[in-house]
């Protein structure tokens, strides 16, 4: 019998990660050459001459791109921020209560995630419509909610269903407030699931185009809209810069998670356990 | 920045200065109806496809709107215009007829005839701006919108007309007219192609051949009449049917829009491209989209011209403001402006011998791009285009017995 080397396996690992980073980080390659490019025609393997043109052109205020950037952000964020807010409550309850219609009330919650998006468009526009929420950031925003929502509560709910409740019962008799038992006890224990469900919700809310466009009318211009104008009229260039900007923040938002969503920092949850 | 974030949070409230009241503004004179735009916000919906023609409209006109008249122009991309057309239509529906989305759409063709139809549009207000004097109403390619008269319902704002490109140095002599073309189709096998009508673009290329094959536009000008339709469209489907195994990919497959077939043009893989509005070949070897070399060419059987307009949709909250900037796009400094070939290179949709010695002076030391055919030498060969009917037959028709 070979015993395997561990060096090998090692090896292949490695190798595996980097053909796994490869596919994900090789199609951004065309994007970055795109948007430096001046042209960039058949059969060249590489643009035929090079500009910052399309640079210029995004990040020029006039543009109205970087506007763009901050409004998408601060849709995301006010809709991950609300989604929390209504998430955690609804999470906590699904998860450590059973109660009856517990079955019906979960799958209205899939409802929105199973439906196809044109399907929940076509019926909240009429409504939007007649509340005079189209065309404005807030109704955007809660239309956002409607795909968000269900990733939000059902991620809280397997977090909640795993938090054993006795500890904020120990807490109490220890003469804790309520809110000093969810800031020390609860909050503490649900963090790195809160965190993980909050990056889901701000990505899913990032990257709406039908409901954007839809519910905004076209008034409230977020990056794939703006994207969208752009790669449909064949400009390669700069829909190139708009992509790469439009990447960045959810890196960031990944990597300022990344330590609580791989689970590395589930120590801290498994340290309260009894 | 902000500022403008938090105008789109208020946009659900009604916008302060409100002249969503057509008629009112109607009885006003012109200098009153600026006073009432001060100070007022205009959406204005329009293709958002060149930066070009963005940074044309967010800068020049801008520009100018907020230092003359302290009007904020907020340019709303798009990609369609079919797409703004249902949205103020559902808006109707919805019973908000005051408070649409929608202040200012750049629109012709279909679209204007679906708006006008549907009384979405805001009409009869062209007379009062002062710069409508510049407008040859009695042309009938601008008092014409495809055919559906335009009745003051849009104010135009450019003329174009139809041309193909080629790069020279691949193509050095193109053919003259649709009968060369065809043969060259025959002779250059894969080379050529057009996109799936309805693409606004490839459903142009279509009613080329149908003219052609009417052997001239005389016999279909007017309204729709279906016995002529039925033996020319027989003999336009003949041709089409006949041409498509030389074309490219054997005619398997259409690009299904005109962006695609610039960007098939682009990487040499068929032979010529074309467009409405020619300005877009010069747009396009600027932006280094395509090589250097593209030229451009009408046809001597002449080839359709249109013009295209700005439109006030009936809802719209400012419309004061946004006859402001009808009237300053009309100008003939700003006509002047998108006609320089480094700004956009549109042909003005204005008599250009009705502006200043000025303005004039200027349209005269214009140098075209050396990829864009001049207007000039287009509107030798000029047709006119076909009532929305027509066009309707024609596509419904192509998707039956050519694109099946």
């Amino acid at each position: 019998m070979m015993r395997p080397d561990p060096r090998r396996a090692d090896r292949l690992r490695l190798l595996a990660g980097l053909a796994l980073a490869g596919t994900l980080i090789l199609p951004l390659v065309p994007l970055a050459l795109w948007s430096v490019a001046q042209g960039w025609r058949f059969p060249h393997l590489l643009p035929q001459a090079w500009s910052g043109r399309a640079w210029a052109h995004a990040l020029d205020p006039a543009s109205g791109v970087l506007e763009s950037l901050a409004l998408t952000t601060l849709i995301a964020l006010a809709t991950t921020f609300i989604a929390a807010l209504v998430g955690v409550p609804a999470g906590r309850a699904l998860g450590l209560y059973r109660f009856r219609g517990k079955g019906i009330v979960t799958l209205l919650l899939l409802a929105p995630a199973v439906l196809p998006a044109i399907a929940v468009v076509f019926g909240l526009h009429g409504v939007f419509l007649r509340l005079g929420l189209t065309g404005t950031v807030a109704g955007v925003i809660l239309a956002h909610l409607v795909p968000v929502l269900p990733y939000m509560t059902l991620v809280m709910a397997a977090v909640f269903a795993r938090l054993d409740p006795e500890l904020e019962a120990q807490a109490r008799t220890l003469g804790a407030t309520p809110f000093q038992t969810f800031r020390c006890v609860t909050l503490p224990a649900i963090l790195p699931g809160l965190m993980t469900a909050g990056l889901f919700a701000f990505l899913v809310s990032w990257s709406q185009y039908l409901l954007t466009l839809a519910i905004g009318g076209g008034k409230v211009q977020t990056l794939p809209l703006l994207m969208f104008s752009f790669s449909s009229a064949g400009r390669n260039d700069i829909t190139g810069a708009i992509a790469l900007i439009y990447i960045l923040p959810g890196l960031l938002v990944l990597i300022l998670t990344a330590r609580q969503v791989t689970g590395r920092g589930a120590a801290l949850t498994q340290g309260l356990r009894p | 920045m902000l500022r403008s974030l938090s105008v789109l949070l208020l946009l659900s409230s009604a916008a302060l200065a409100d002249t969503a009241d057509g008629e009112a503004l109607k009885a006003m004179t012109w200098d009153q109806i600026e006073a009432e735009a001060r100070g007022g916000t205009v959406n204005w919906f329009m293709w958002g496809g060149s930066d070009m023609i963005n940074a044309y409209v967010s800068g020049y006109v801008a520009d100018r709107l907020k230092a003359e008249y302290d009007i904020t122009l907020n340019r709303v991309p798009i990609t369609d215009a079919a797409e703004i057309v249902n949205l103020i239509l559902s808006e109707k529906e919805a019973g908000i007829t005051d408070a649409g989305s929608v202040d200012l759409i750049w629109i012709n063709g279909e679209n204007f005839r679906s708006m006008k139809q549907g009384g979405l549009a805001f009409c009869g207000h062209t007379d009062l701006l002062p710069n409508n004097a510049l407008v040859d109403w009695d042309n009938p390619a601008i008092a014409n919108d495809f055919g559906v008269p335009v009745d003051g319902c849009e104010v135009p704002w450019n003329t174009v007309q139809f041309a193909f490109a080629h790069d020279s140095a691949v193509v050095p002599a193109p053919p003259a007219d649709m009968a060369a073309l065809l043969d060259w189709i025959r002779a250059n096998p894969g080379r050529f192609t057009y996109p799936a009508p309805p693409d606004f673009t490839g459903s142009a290329f279509l009613r080329h051949v149908f003219i052609h094959a009417a052997g001239g536009p005389d016999d279909l000008l007017g309204p729709f009449d279906p016995a002529t339709f039925e033996t020319v469209s027989a003999r336009t489907w003949e041709i089409l049917n006949e041409i498509e195994p030389f074309l490219w990919r054997g005619g398997q497959t259409y690009p299904t829009s005109i962006t695609q077939l610039n960007e098939l043009f682009a990487n040499g893989e068929v032979d010529f491209s074309f467009n409405y509005d020619p300005a877009q070949f010069g747009l396009a070897v600027q932006a280094g989209s395509w090589p250097e070399t593209t030229r451009s060419f009408g046809l001597a059987s002449g080839t359709i011209g249109n013009t295209n307009y700005t439109l006030i949709p009936f809802n719209a909250p400012n419309k004061a403001a946004a006859m402001v900037v009808q009237n300053l796009l009309l100008s003939g400094e700003a006509q002047l402006e998108k006609a320089k070939t480094e700004v956009w290179g549109a042909a003005p949709a204005i008599e250009i011998a009705r502006t200043s010695a000025e303005v004039q002076a200027g349209f005269a030391a214009i140098k075209g791009h050396p990829s864009v055919v001049p207007a000039a030498e287009l509107a030798k060969a000029a047709l006119p285009e076909l009532q929305a009917d027509w066009l309707i037959a024609l596509e419904k028709g192509w998707a039956e017995k050519v694109g099946n």
